[in-house]
């Protein structure tokens, strides 16, 4: 068909690969439909943009590659300040889990380069102010259960099991401020003017874009918050002055345990003046294989996702999920790696299916379920 | 942005593989690594689905480069030679997973919004960008990501055929389905705005 022929030859025209006689078919054609032209310059202007590329967070990259490459016994210096990797944790001391053999610390080096780029703008964050007891509004979503509500601003949030979230009276006149302890995925109406922030018991998350996870469970080892899109701006309570920005697909994990243990250890030195990069990181989201749906905020989806995680993390996501308690009988359970997604199984389900993976051996006592 | 920066990029790579061939020169290797790391990433990507392994993939092949410094000017298309490669790295993946027994084209997972380019930009998209990416969206995956190819990695239909395994007359058709299917999603959206 002609109107096929057009397209044709405008793709070759876009693309370069149009020869002189090709172009000049092209003007003829279009000489004969010229209804067509408007919607061929559109469409020209479309293919010709291209996203600018975002400069700080290549620079980021390139460094984590840089490190990389010394690891490896290539080290390459150009003129900037030698990456020194003893203030540069490597792998295995950043976060509590150990990571499998075959992930060289790529991320982690990513997150250490990221860390050191991100600009200071926006000015200290302030102590929260204590919450109201009188006017709070509390939802609370018990163990086994995910709930979804929405805030008086038109924000969607999804608490996933055994969460609960706090706001006040005064969040209705502008005062976006929500208390979270458990797990939640914000999708945040945008509004400059009144910013929305998230309290949890060791890190305050300022949104600045739409949709995150944060998963603040007081008993995990860590304290995560996920960007899916937009840009959120992370403060620790120990050290409100440094502000951690996550860009899109970025993870901060917070090491509870090294946060506790450096704590106990920092009553002469105020903690904000110490390294802390051995208790935060930042990485990239996990995607699980084959699914369209990062792991961190599938639960949100009803799926029960886990991408190369140890078992006992895996054990404490289906606690929660299933509302049972897991044991281990058995310490090289501990160690197992595991990757999947549930989504209607249930209980049994779900444990036959990891056992066929992995060959454990699990019994079930009223609520609680042993692994040996 | 015309096809004049295509040629810029491709002189740009050229040049660059001379000074690092030559000279051993690091800078020109850091900016062989801008340019070329984001469309070995996105692209490995689109195969395995996971951006840590992706990551790795890109970063080994761009080590690999570094460490095949002085022979660099062996390779006569360096990008096209990358992607290539990327192309094997991944499904070698795929296949060391057992995710697959064999790769197919189709099952890609191609994305338009570079985790490298600047979020500013792309946050805010009016209706008709918004209508022209889900018309996008909407083509099957590796009609997708010929045109992705075309567009952003401004690969040459040649190219495009060699690393996807296809005819030169495929990249035709596949492209000239693609802004089709784009032009009826302005008509659409402009169709819309009248109506209101």
């Amino acid at each position: 068909m002609n109107n096929d022929r057009i397209w044709i030859l405008q793709a070759r025209k876009l693309s370069g690969e149009a020869s002189a006689t090709e172009l000049k078919e092209l003007d003829h054609l279009l000489l004969l439909s010229p209804e067509a032209q408007p919607i061929i310059t559109e469409v020209s202007i479309h293919w010709k943009e291209l996203p600018a590329v975002d400069a700080d967070f290549m620079e980021a990259t390139w460094l984590a590659h840089a490190s990389r490459m010394q690891q490896k016994g290539h080290p390459i210096q150009t003129d900037e300040p030698e990456l020194n990797t003893d203030n540069y944790p490597l792998e295995g001391s950043v976060i509590s889990r150990k990571f499998p053999l075959k992930k060289i610390g790529f991320v982690l080096f990513l997150a250490a380069a990221i860390i050191s780029v991100v600009l200071l703008l926006l000015p200290t964050q302030q102590k929260p102010i204590a919450a109201s007891a009188l006017a709070q509004t509390e939802v609370i979503t018990p163990k086994g259960s995910r709930t979804k509500i929405q805030l008086p601003d038109g924000s969607d949030v999804w608490l996933n099991a055994g969460t609960q979230l706090k706001y006040n009276k005064d969040f209705e006149n502008g005062n976006r401020e929500v208390y979270l302890s458990g797990e939640a995925f914000f999708d945040v109406v945008r509004n400059p003017a009144k910013p929305f922030v998230i309290h949890t018991s060791s890190m305050d998350v300022k949104v600045l874009g739409t949709q995150f996870n944060v998963k603040a469970y007081e008993e995990d080892l860590t304290t995560e918050t996920s960007l899916i899109k937009g840009s959120v701006a992370v403060y620790l309570n120990v050290a409100p002055e440094k502000e951690y920005l996550l860009k899109p697909n970025q993870k901060l994990i917070l090491n509870n345990n090294a946060l506790a243990n450096q704590q106990l250890m920092a009553d002469k030195q105020p903690l904000s003046k110490m390294d802390l990069s051995p208790m935060v990181s930042i990485q990239a989201l996990t995607y699980a294989e084959a699914s369209e749906t990062d792991v961190e905020s599938s639960w949100t989806k009803n799926i029960l996702s886990f991408e190369d995680e140890l078992f006992p993390d895996v054990a404490r996501k289906m606690e929660r999920w299933y509302n049972v308690e897991i044991q281990f009988r058995n310490k090289k359970w501990e160690q197992q790696y595991l990757s999947g997604s549930f989504e209607k199984e249930n209980l049994t389900q779900a444990l036959k299916a990891l056992q066929y993976s992995t060959g454990f051996k699990y019994k079930i006592s009223g609520k609680t379920i042993l692994i040996y | 942005m015309n096809a004049n920066s295509a040629q810029h990029t491709e002189g740009s790579i050229a040049e660059l593989q001379y000074q690092i061939a030559m000279y051993e020169d690091a800078s020109a290797y850091k900016s062989l690594f801008f340019i070329l790391f984001p469309s070995l990433q996105n692209f490995a990507f689109s195969i395995v689905k996971s951006r840590v392994l992706a990551e790795e993939i890109a970063s080994d092949l761009m080590l690999e480069v570094w460490e095949r410094r002085k022979k660099l000017m062996q390779i006569e298309h360096l990008k096209l030679y990358l992607l290539v490669s990327a192309k094997n790295a991944a499904v070698h993946q795929l296949k060391q997973e057992n995710k697959q027994a064999r790769f197919s084209i189709e099952d890609l997972q191609v994305e338009f919004v570079s985790e490298y380019s600047n979020p500013d930009q792309t946050a805010e998209l009016h209706e008709l960008e918004n209508s022209i990416a889900a018309a996008v969206k909407a083509l099957p995956p590796s009609c997708q990501l010929i045109y992705k190819l075309a567009k952003e990695e401004r690969l040459r239909y040649k190219e495009i055929a060699q690393l996807l395994d296809l005819s030169v007359k495929t990249i035709d058709n596949q492209l000239a389905i693609a802004l089709k299917k784009i032009a009826t999603a302005i008509q659409s959206g402009r169709s819309e705005k009248n109506i209101r």
